[in-house]
């Protein structure tokens, strides 16, 4: 097919759109965090001054008195912790759906996804009211519960719709060949199934690390407050200044490694999201 | 029943238990029980006049004002944000499809919304829209010293656009998932007929796409009635922008009232339901195989 | 980096544990001067290893402060020892039991040398419930190079201001958040009477109360107001008054501090005069600060009393007022060099405020009172100049409700 000129600009222009829509904002919080305070205020999209007096606050004080280390701490584990519960949960489910026959399948599938849709603040109330019962309120179990409702489901669709794909039928050839179960699974299964695996722990950690609602809810100090909700209750100068600057240079340090991450698996991102939502 | 076939249920039984159980344990259990607290007059900060009032709970949310300015309010951010991002998202899934050149730089930079953390990406336009600190103001045919967050138009429209700017990603890849089963053959035959680009469009995508839509809109829907976090970082529901969500937030975690908030969760978890419900059963969507029907 | 995160939790689990002198946990809004922590030291030396005390700051808006202690408390956390209590939240905490009454000699010194309205704060049902530590009021800040003299009502300036060049002139706060209850208040008091008369009881009479309404419609209707009216807060009508855009601002000794790091040329014409009359009556500025608590789930609370009696004391005022400029709740220290430092020209209006001051509602349930008035009330444009008697009834009828704790708010 011939490409003209003049459809080859159309493109450039379309994609030029599709790039601004979306680093804008990112680029926003990029300037912001790099204005001294003084500057924060001057509406400038580029910044006279660059300063990295934000970022060096966000660090300040090292362990015990800096604002934001704790809640990254915070945030990488209990999306970590999770993030492996619900995969290995998640596989067993995924496995016996994908290869097995036996009733209440669907089911499953089913209700996993109406679960998956769950509105958080439906169930925060009663969790506040237990957790203060069970003395769990503000700690990582605390926050981890309630992030198996939507990560749980989530694994275990996108992980049926990677495991239908795979030819479970090698597995029996492997051992046909003399291989050990064991072997067959480790040599033959496990590499096929690893992307799939890697996929929804991908999303299911991205999915962990972007909740706000509990987060302000079940956590009230930094033994077990993450990212979102320390931004949110992030302090100014002084009691009356606010915090611009620093909530700006948080926000990127927090969102560089998403970027990488982005930039690196986007394949995989991509065919996770698409595999669960529509393909099965 | 062969054993065997047996053994294989009983297998797979076993393998889904955990998952099932923990599934149930962590929302089931907990709307019951909001179910229940919604029953009583139960204000944390008043522990001793706590007392089973029946369903009065419930009458007070829906008699009063605010609740269904609120309903109403998260319908408009929910249909308008749903609307657009469809329009846009199908956009970007041409572009993602039909590019001539930089599918890869445009599907990496259409996932970092969707990577963002949403109370960042709230942030990131609550500084651009601000007076004090944008940059929107200064923009040329924007009319100076306008205060976004001073009105209810304006300020509804910016929770809207950083909603639509997180998601349409999402959406994006969806609707690229349906476009990319649509046979080439059909639209070259098509062009042999000498239909136009746009006619191709509507008699060949839309119509094949409809499942994956559907699917898409579905997904999108249930996940803008809960809208939340751009909500409470930006306005905190002034400027009368207050969704179900915050509303029950406010109740629960803010006043302690535990009998009314609770109301509040269960009446918006039977909003959630009728919505699925609705799609389900009156447009036909199939999402429990995991592939659109039709 | 993340073994040493480890450590500091190990460490940290440590500190609370049985052996050696306890420590305790200070939750208290942060203040940029380092006064928390340069308090909690010196006391820490001075118990001679009777507790020592580990400061844990809040965020810096009330509203968002007040969520996290209330969950905790709401919550029987044990790990908190001492609160800095916003001045609205001591009949609220009281009366849930979550803080310890103060008695005997520790109640009489807490209250020695504190101006009688500051006392009022810290006191439910005539028990003392906190030791003041520090306290805040708003006084007229204006631009001596734009208006000769300072004028004395609402009505005067935005008069004024309506005439000087440039509109927007007049920066209060007005977003919908605790501070426009604050600016509410004040008038309301001023105007001669109050939002309550007693914790379930709403006053609102309606002449005053109509009177200073009357005032917010107006303003907001006015070329005076500035565009971000209904988002503006003490941070941002100090930005908009450093930038040179107002003559006139209400705001907190904070401001002029900050004026003169920030923008000195501003800083040298920079009056304050008191705050503005709504009629006849004398005006009540508005009353801020914080007041020390002790737990009721805390461990040690006999500790826990002797450090917030060293926090709140004297010399911890002083601190406070030279390294955060926070006006000190102790009558006698307005004499102090100390204090005529950290308000140059203006110490003894300060003192006169806090004297004249109107708090705001006392009753267990503020928060519900203070999210009805903001919902009845904001934005500022929705009362209108003239013939308020619409809003003036939806005010009281949200009031009527709000101290019941009954309906959404």
């Amino acid at each position: 097919m011939k490409v003209g000129a003049r459809e080859y600009s159309l493109w450039t222009i379309a994609i030029a759109l599709v790039l601004i829509f979306a680093l804008v904002p990112v680029l926003w919080l990029l300037s912001i965090s790099l204005k001294p305070a003084s500057e924060v205020a001057d509406g400038r999209i580029i910044p006279s001054t660059f300063s990295l007096e934000n970022y060096k606050s966000l660090f300040e004080g090292g362990w015990s008195a800096s604002p934001f280390l704790h809640p990254l701490v915070n945030s990488i584990a209990i999306a970590l912790i999770t993030t492996v519960i619900a995969i290995v949960l998640a596989s067993f489910t995924a496995y016996a759906i994908a290869r097995l026959e036996f009733p209440g399948k669907r089911i499953i599938l089913a209700g996993a996804l109406a679960i998956a849709m769950f509105p958080p603040i439906s169930t925060v109330g009663p969790l506040f009211d237990m957790w203060r019962a069970f003395g769990i309120y503000d700690t990582y179990l605390g926050l981890i519960i309630p992030y198996l409702t939507f990560s749980l489901p989530l694994a275990v669709y996108v992980l049926v719709a990677f495991f239908r794909e795979i030819p479970w039928d090698l597995e029996q050839a492997a051992q046909v060949d003399g291989a050990t179960p064991w072997q067959a699974f480790r040599k033959v299964i496990l590499p096929l199934a690893a992307p799939g695996v890697f996929t929804a722990a991908i999303l299911v950690f991205i999915f962990c690390w972007n909740d706000f609602v509990y987060a302000i809810s079940l956590t009230s100090s930094d033994n077990s407050r993450t990212v979102p909700a320390a931004l949110a209750f992030f302090t100014g100068e002084s009691t009356f200044t606010e915090p611009t600057g620093s909530i700006a240079a948080a926000a990127i340090v927090v969102t560089i490694p998403i970027i990488v991450f982005v930039l690196i698996f986007q394949r995989r991102i991509v065919s996770g999201l698409t595999a669960g939502a529509v393909k099965g | 029943m062969s054993s065997r076939t047996k053994s294989e249920r009983k297998l797979a039984w076993l393998l889904c238990a955990p998952a099932v159980i923990v599934m149930l344990a962590v929302t089931a259990y907990p709307i019951l029980y909001a179910f229940v607290l919604s029953l009583q007059k139960l204000d944390l900060r008043f522990p001793e006049q706590t007392e089973f009032i029946g369903l009065a709970n419930y009458g007070t949310v829906l008699s009063a004002e605010l609740w269904w300015l609120d309903v109403w309010n998260t319908v408009v951010i929910m249909v308008i944000s749903v609307a657009i991002e469809l329009v846009l998202g199908m956009l970007i899934a041409l572009v993602m499809h039909r590019a001539i050149f930089g599918r890869g730089a445009v599907r990496t930079v259409v996932l970092i919304p969707y990577g963002i953390i949403t109370v960042v990406a709230a942030f990131a336009w609550q500084f651009a829209f601000a007076s004090e600190t944008g940059f929107v103001d200064n923009l040329p045919l924007i009319a100076d010293e306008k205060n976004w967050f001073g009105g209810h138009i304006s300020s509804l429209a910016v929770i809207i656009m950083a909603e639509i700017w997180k998601t349409t990603p999402f959406m994006a890849l969806l609707l690229l998932a349906g476009l990319v089963t649509i046979p080439d053959e059909l639209y070259e035959a098509a062009r042999v007929d000498g239909a136009s680009a746009w006619q191709r469009f509507v008699k060949i995508t839309l119509p094949l796409m409809k499942p994956a839509i559907l699917v898409a809109v579905l997904f999108r829907t249930l996940e803008a009635s809960r809208v939340f976090d751009s909500i409470f970082i930006m306005t905190r529901g002034a400027q009368n922008t207050e969704s179900v969500s915050i509303l029950g937030f406010n109740q629960l975690i803010n006043r302690l009232n535990l009998g009314l908030g609770s109301a509040i969760s269960v009446l918006i978890f039977v909003g959630v339901v009728l919505i699925a419900f609705v799609f389900i059963k009156g447009f036909g969507v199939k999402v429990e195989e995991g592939r659109p029907g039709g | 980096m993340l073994a040493s995160a480890l450590a500091g939790v190990v460490l940290s689990a440590c500190g609370g544990s049985s052996s050696g002198p306890p420590q305790l946990t200070f939750f208290v809004a942060i203040q940029p001067g380092g006064t928390i922590e340069a308090t909690a030291e010196r006391c820490t030396q001075e118990a001679h290893g009777k507790y020592s005390i580990k400061p844990e700051l809040l965020p810096n808006d009330a509203s968002q402060a007040r969520e996290q202690l209330v969950r905790r408390l709401g919550a029987k956390d044990s790990s908190i020892d001492i609160i800095g209590l916003d001045v609205i939240l001591t009949s609220e905490f009281a009366n849930a039991g979550w803080i310890a009454p103060w008695t005997g000699r520790q109640k009489v010194e807490a209250s020695k040398n504190v101006f009688p309205s500051v006392l009022k704060t810290a006191s439910f049902e005539g028990e003392l419930y906190a030791s003041p530590f520090n306290t805040n009021t708003q006084v007229l800040w204006y631009r001596k190079d734009l208006v000769p003299k300072p004028p004395e009502t609402w009505d005067q300036m935005i008069k004024v201001a309506e005439e000087l060049p440039e509109a927007g002139q007049i920066q209060v706060q007005a977003e919908r958040y605790e501070g426009y209850t604050v600016w509410v208040n004040a008038l309301i008091e001023s105007a001669g009477t109050s939002i309550l008369s007693g914790p379930e009881e709403v006053e609102l009479e309606q002449r005053p109360t109509e009177e200073a309404l009357e005032v917010i419609g107006r303003l907001a209707h006015s070329s005076a107001a500035s565009p971000e009216l209904p988002t503006s807060n003490e941070d941002s009508a100090r930005l908009a008054f450093e930038a040179g855009k107002a003559a006139f601002m209400t705001n907190y000794t904070f401001a002029f501090a900050s004026a003169k790091e920030n923008a000195p040329e501003i800083n040298e014409n920079m009056g304050a005069a008191p705050f503005p009359r709504v009629n006849s009556n004398p005006a009540k500025p508005p009353l801020g600060g914080f007041n020390l608590a002790v737990s009721a789930y805390s461990g040690h609370q006999q500790q826990a009393f002797e450090a917030a009696l060293c926090l709140s004391g004297e010399e911890s005022e002083l601190t406070a007022v030279e390294l955060d400029g926070l006006p000190p709740s102790h009558e006698n220290l307005y004499t102090n060099p100390v204090v005529g430092k950290a308000f140059p020209g203006f110490a003894g209006l300060v003192r006169e405020e806090v004297e004249a001051a109107g708090p705001r509602p006392v009753t267990p349930a503020y928060q519900d009172v203070t999210s009805a008035i903001q919902r009845a009330l904001h934005p500022p444009e929705s009362i209108p100049a003239e013939g308020v008697e619409g809003k003036y009834d939806e005010l009281k009828e949200d009031l009527e409700q709000a101290v019941k704790r009954e309906g959404l708010l």
